[in-house]
């Protein structure tokens, strides 16, 4: 029971650090309805760029603030660059560039930092587990889940009550009418690439703390994929519900599969569980279900 | 053959002639050059380094032909056609190794041929199998079934399970001359390349018949409006496993073959870069075409290899060239991506499809 119980804290602790991710994912699909296949990446950037701040000697809280102004940066300049030229495309070249960008990344990340794997030095989170009432638990995951959470608040708040996030939303909705309205299409689009890049950028230098640095970063980062699946695609609740059950999947069957099934089932479970999930409710948990017509 | 374009005042008396593939003297003209280049030009005149890329391109189209049918002919977006070429060459390689075959087989040399029809059944099924969600899912959620395909056979079941049949490790190895097809063991890059040949060919007319058929007709109606295509009276789900099937039965060959190229088999051959990349080949060669497949392979294989070449020069004097090459390689492959998807949407098959327009209505292009 008490191992249960362990995963499932575990689980959804990491799941907070899905969650984040995942929201900058939908952001960016619900204001221009791009499928980010490179989000993964995204978060490499983000765990490489703290890393290197840290190890200017500059205090982990102010160079996670730092990450998030890279992040800006690189977003705006990721959508002015790239998918500006893109908007009226066919979905799928949009997709596929997305998937360059990605290939391009992936490739200056080797390329600046190499493929060692690196650890934050000295650690920021102390060994010590934390007792959190009747269960001891990491204090990286709660520290880690602490500030996803902070930043998810800032970042649902930002959406819901500022002119920007505002703008967004219209844009979300309805695109056509958001224009008529005076919302600036291309800005709103450059302001959720900036806020995928600042969440995925954090949501790495969080999942950088646990395991440290290395390309399969990148690989936890595609996990926000069937996170926000199973939420459903243009949801944002969806995708922070969706991040925690991710989190909690991988490590329940982290702890129960793996010794039917060894070998990284862990990393395997989101997807098949995804998959099968799809079969009985093919938009997710709260996606739009489109009806059509001829 | 509404598409083909014949001269001012020929015109076809019999339906045949009507349906054929080559209706004019000159295409006929045409195809028999292609043909002699193909069979004999490559691999008789060019030395052994080009018939090697040449033989890389072919197993690129042999894939992209699969992805081509799904996206660009079913409006079934893949994102994990590497698994099945995978599955392909995995059954092949254990049929060859494992099977206690008599040894009527292995004199004639039929275990090979035999294991590759078997490899593109058992692909086939296996993308069946995957394909079950497209019955309910739509557009961006089947990407992620099929994201699911790639990470559950490649990095699962085959590494973890698959791999360990026979106790030889990761990486499987053929002993040379247990590839045979009949008298012929298939070692070097010219029978490599022949084999390669042989086998595209035969696949693109079989992709080329289907297409013009019944089956091919009904995809085409699925992925341009799957409701309407539905009210026409087409069982769409059928059709949409058939295409499954087929895609996943061409890349089962196509890892067969692979198989014979390196006579070595790892499951780090079948990453999801591969997937990713054959999309990107057909994207770049041109969606909705068996041109756009073929175009794409020559290209984005060519680019790789333009890449090594200019590096190489440059290697004497930044050293640490030659070894971030790798991730060079990466960034400008996906540079190169964006770039043609921005500046050239339609694809290399559009612009071929531009200059043969051109030259047919010549000189009065308007």
């Amino acid at each position: 029971m008490e191992l249960f119980l362990m995963s499932l804290i575990t689980g959804i602790l990491v799941g907070g650090i899905y969650a984040l991710v995942a929201l900058g994912w939908v952001l960016i699909y619900k204001c221009s309805g791009v499928l980010n296949l490179a989000m993964g990446e995204l978060t490499l950037i983000g765990a490489y760029v703290t890393l290197t701040f840290y190890q200017a000697g500059i205090p982990f809280i102010l160079a996670v603030i730092g990450t998030l102004l890279v992040g800006i940066v690189l977003g705006f300049l990721t959508e002015r660059v790239f998918l500006d030229k893109l908007i009226g495309e066919p979905i799928l070249a949009v997709i596929m560039v997305t998937v360059g960008l990605s290939f391009f990344f992936k490739g200056m990340v080797e390329f600046i930092w190499g493929t060692d794997t690196r650890v934050f030095e000295p650690p920021i989170f102390g060994i010590k587990p934390i007792d959190i009432g009747f269960l001891k638990v990491s204090p990286v995951y709660l520290w880690s889940f602490i500030l996803a959470i902070v930043l998810l608040v800032i970042f649902v708040c930002f959406f819901k009550y500022t002119r920007w996030g505002l703008s967004m939303q219209a844009t979300a909705d309805d695109e056509t009418a958001a224009l008529s309205l005076g919302v600036s299409a291309r800005f709103v689009y450059a302001a959720a690439w900036a806020i995928a890049f600042m969440s995925a950028g954090v949501g790495g230098a969080l999942l950088g703390n646990i395991n440290g640095i290395n390309i399969s970063i990148g690989y936890l980062g595609l996990l926000v994929l069937p996170a926000v699946v199973l939420g459903g695609l243009n949801s944002v609740p969806g995708a922070i519900v969706g991040g925690i059950i991710i989190g909690i999947l991988q490590n329940l069957s982290g702890t129960y599969l793996d010794q039917y099934f060894p070998g990284g089932v862990k990393e395997i479970v989101p997807f098949a569980f995804m998959a099968v999930f799809l079969l009985f409710k093919p938009y997710g948990l709260w996606g739009w279900e489109r009806i059509e017509r001829v | 053959m509404s598409n083909v374009w014949l001269p001012c005042g020929d015109y076809h008396q019999y339906y045949e002639e009507d349906q054929g593939w080559w209706q004019s003297r000159f295409i006929k003209f045409k195809m028999i050059l292609l043909l002699l280049i193909v069979f004999v030009g490559i691999p008789q005149l060019l030395p052994g380094y080009f018939v090697s890329v040449a033989t890389m391109v072919g197993y690129t189209a042999m894939g992209a032909l699969g992805v081509q049918l799904l996206i660009g002919y079913t409006g079934l977006v893949t994102l994990g056609h590497a698994a099945f070429i995978a599955v392909g060459a995995y059954t092949s390689t254990l049929l060859v190794l494992q099977f206690p075959w008599p040894p009527f087989f292995t004199d004639l040399g039929l275990a090979y041929p035999i294991s590759i029809l078997v490899a593109g059944i058992v692909a086939g099924i296996w993308s069946v199998l995957f394909g079950l969600p497209s019955a309910k899912v739509k557009g961006f959620y089947l990407i992620l079934t099929t994201m699911a395909a790639q990470f559950i056979t490649v990095d699962f079941i085959l590494t973890q399970y698959i791999s360990q049949i026979g106790g030889r490790g990761q990486a499987f190895s053929l002993p040379p001359g247990t590839i045979k097809i009949g008298p012929w063991v298939i070692e070097g890059d010219v029978k490599i390349y022949y084999l390669m040949a042989v086998i595209t060919t035969l696949m693109v007319i079989a992709m080329a018949n289907l297409l013009r058929s019944k089956p091919g007709r009904a995809w085409v109606a699925i992925r341009d409006n799957d409701i309407a295509a539905e009210a026409l009276g087409i069982n769409i789900v059928r059709y949409k496993l058939l295409a499954f099937f087929v895609a996943g039965f061409f890349a089962g060959i196509a890892g067969a073959f692979w198989v014979s190229n390196t006579a070595a088999l790892s499951p780090e051959h079948f990453p999801w870069f591969w997937s990713l990349w054959l999309v990107g080949v057909i994207l770049i060669g041109g969606v909705g075409s068996i041109h756009g497949a073929i175009f794409g392979s020559i290209f984005m294989v060519l680019v790789m290899e333009g890449l090594q070449w200019a590096v190489i020069p440059l290697s004497a004097y930044y050293p640490k060239l030659l070894i971030d090459f790798a991730y060079i390689k990466d960034a400008a492959f996906g540079l190169a991506i964006c770039a043609f998807l921005i500046y050239e949407p339609n694809g290399l098959s559009y612009r071929w499809w531009q200059i043969k327009n051109y030259f047919n209505l010549w000189p009065f292009s308007y």
